[in-house]
């Protein structure tokens, strides 16, 4: 569920035309295009190094408002596949109520991901479709557009001046999105974001901090992320526990069959 | 030896459960039933355990009691759950499943539902129901039946055999959400049993995704398992004695799910037809519509039927009584711990309308408070209930 940029393989997506700039604009933007090349060229690169075959770790959330603890959640999960055409299953494992509640997620390279949630309670899948991706994930400060996959080529980024050593990026999103802009800080030496802010019209709205870095199979990971929602004022803190890459997962554990066999 | 033993048990044993009170608090008397308070506690421990990466085995224990005689007083455990009480304690899940590569099949008692849409399932022909207790809001029995499914992603085909009959468990004769006609107050109901279908029953189902929808198509032959009734009249000592028959089902149908820009369309119909004599023929259908909108979820739709044939109108038939109604639900996640439901069914004849607000307390406990109001005329599925509007509180410790 952690967040990531994903740069899509050649073949996989659809080659937009672009117009031709006017050989009189060509000069003036020049140095901005160099500019715009250089952001994404780092977040193309953060999403090359956090690349892997497959995922498993075990996840805890725990819900902070008003300054007291008041919800905790923990799951199992597993992504088979690279981003962008991944499959992955959640599995809850915490609290009891909500022990084998379990999403299967189908990301798709050209389009919005498939899902389907299985409640023992009903003893059946429900396909669930996120029309309003602003929706809080289970409750939590997270929204499901801050834990979703996101392609690289559907922001346009922006340089900024450095921030505290870090590079500092403006990412706008091409697509329908509850923010208008995101500023990333990405660590220089090993490529991987430490923060994030999201903005909308009215300023910022979500303040994501990835922490405990540790390199896992040669991959930098943040084994926690908080959340703030500004509004709400109220945390959300994700700890990835026993997270591992390149796992072996059979292709028939990701199936809407095996939500319900597993359940 | 022990320890690692332990270790390896505990990696494939999985378990949950809840233990739960419902009180249920009638403000009208009901003519054959005088009780207005009621209380049922219950039970409920779920476990599976993987021997192999190919094999599982899965059981379900309930063990129930209540204030009302609606379930066994009866020390007994009950394997088939063909009784006229809810047994007191029961086998509710007994099953085997294995699975090798895209082939799956559980064998034993389950669950299986095919339906896709959320307030009523017209495609769910092995899912009886529990309308004891509350015939608003019935829970699922499971069926002894042998399952294969061979699933390719996109594909799935399910075969379905199911040896051994199980009936939808009615409201006892007795009990307010049975409804006794005027015409028949004063006259004794003596309860006759059921007829049990004599043979097999068998289903198929075939499941595609596409590429941003899905459909399926079903085929099932076997029974209905809501009952119509035969009754016979003895003015001799003024008995009404009614006897429970299951009518032969073939049902044919399909149903769909397709996410859109703005919501997403669920929609499920079925063809019923019969050879059993004086039995309904008709088409049943559900359209729905549902939209995540921040913290709410929406989902509002119709079922409607056309009826081809009319038959024994001495029938027990919640999906027909729904039909031709309006149907809806707003659920709002107020935080992780706390939720407000509203859902309402609305027909011409009546209405069903229930709030319900439900707060978790730590980890393991939850308190559910909710009101159902029901209204309309005698005539109507719903309305014959008006007298039934209840205030319900539960308090389930999860585990």
């Amino acid at each position: 569920m952690s967040s990531t940029f994903i740069c899509k393989r050649p073949g996989g997506l659809r080659i937009r035309r672009r117009r031709q700039a006017c050989p009189t604009f060509v000069l003036l933007l020049t140095a901005v295009v160099a500019h715009a090349q250089d952001a994404r060229q780092i977040v193309q690169e953060v999403q090359k190094r956090a690349r892997s075959d497959s995922q498993r770790y075990e996840g805890t959330l725990e819900v902070i408002g008003a300054g007291s603890r008041i919800a905790i959640k923990r799951w199992v999960f597993e992504r088979l596949g690279s981003s962008g055409e991944s499959k992955a299953l959640l599995r809850f494992t915490a609290p009891p109520e909500v022990k084998g509640v379990a999403l299967l997620i189908v990301n798709h390279p050209d389009r919005a991901s498939d899902q389907w949630m299985w409640r023992p309670a009903i003893g059946r899948e429900q396909r669930i479709s996120l029309q309003d991706r602003s929706t809080r994930f289970f409750g939590t400060d997270f929204s499901f557009e801050d834990l979703e996959e996101r392609d690289v080529n559907q922001f346009d980024y922006k340089l900024l001046p450095d921030d505290a050593g870090e590079w500092k990026i403006e990412a706008q999103p091409r697509k329908s999105s509850q923010y208008t802009y995101t500023y990333l800080w990405v660590k220089k030496d090993n490529y991987t974001i430490t923060k994030a802010e999201m903005y909308n019209k009215k300023g910022l709205v979500r303040l994501i901090d990835y922490r405990d870095f540790s390199q896992i199979h040669g991959i930098w990971t943040a084994r926690t992320t908080e959340v703030l929602d500004v509004k709400r004022k109220s945390r959300t803190i994700l700890k990835f526990d026993k997270l591992d890459y390149d796992v072996p997962l059979k292709p028939d554990e990701f199936t809407v069959e095996a939500l319900q066999r597993e359940s | 030896m022990i320890p690692l033993l332990m270790v390896f048990l505990a990696q494939n044993f999985e378990q949950r459960g809840f233990i739960e009170n419902s009180t249920f608090i009638y403000p009208q008397t009901a003519p054959n039933d005088p009780a207005q308070v009621i209380n049922d506690t219950l039970f409920r421990w779920e476990v599976s355990y993987k021997i192999t990466p190919w094999f599982q085995i899965n059981g379900a224990f309930d063990a129930e009691t209540d204030t009302h005689q609606e379930v066994e007083r009866t020390f007994r455990l009950d394997f088939t759950d063909r009784s006229i009480e809810r047994p007191a304690f029961s086998a509710r899940r007994y099953s085997a499943t294995l699975h090798k590569g895209k082939f799956t099949a559980e064998l034993g008692r389950q669950f299986i539902r095919w339906g896709k849409t959320d307030i009523l399932n017209p495609l769910d022909p092995f899912a009886p129901k529990d309308y004891s207790l509350i015939v608003v809001n019935p829970d699922f029995l499971g069926v002894i039946a042998a399952r294969g499914v061979i699933d390719t992603g996109n594909n799935s085909v399910e075969l379905v055999w199911q040896p051994v009959f199980t009936p939808a468990r009615t409201p006892l004769l007795d009990q307010r959400w049975t409804v006794i006609p005027e015409a028949a107050e004063g006259v004794a109901i003596q309860d006759l049993g059921a007829r049990d279908p004599g043979r097999s029953q068998f289903g198929a189902r075939w499941n595609h995704i596409a590429s941003g929808y899905e459909y399926s198509f079903i085929y099932f032959d076997g029974f209905n398992y809501l009952p119509l009734f035969n009754a016979q009249f003895n003015p001799a000592n003024n008995t009404l004695g009614v006897q429970r028959y299951y009518p032969e089902l073939r049902l044919y149908g399909a149903s769909a799910a397709v996410p859109l820009r703005w919501f997403t369309v669920k929609g499920e119909g079925a063809y019923f037809s019969s050879t059993t004599p004086d039995t309904d023929e008709f088409a049943l259908y559900v359209i729905q519509i549902e939209r995540q909108w921040k913290e709410w979820s929406f989902v509002g739709g119709y079922a409607g039927e056309a009826r081809t044939h009319v038959g024994n109108p001495l029938e027990f038939q919640p999906a027909e009584g729904l039909a031709r109604s309006f149907l809806g639900r707003a659920a709002w996640t107020i935080d992780p711990n706390r939720s407000l439901t509203i859902e309402t069914a609305v027909r011409s004849g009546g209405s069903f309308t229930r709030f319900e607000y439900s707060q978790a307390y730590g980890q393991h406990w939850r308190a559910t408070a909710g009101y159902a109001w029901i209204r309309g005329e005698m005539t109507d599925f719903i309305g014959q209930f008006h007298r039934n509007s209840y205030a319900s509180l539960a308090l389930r410790y999860s585990f």
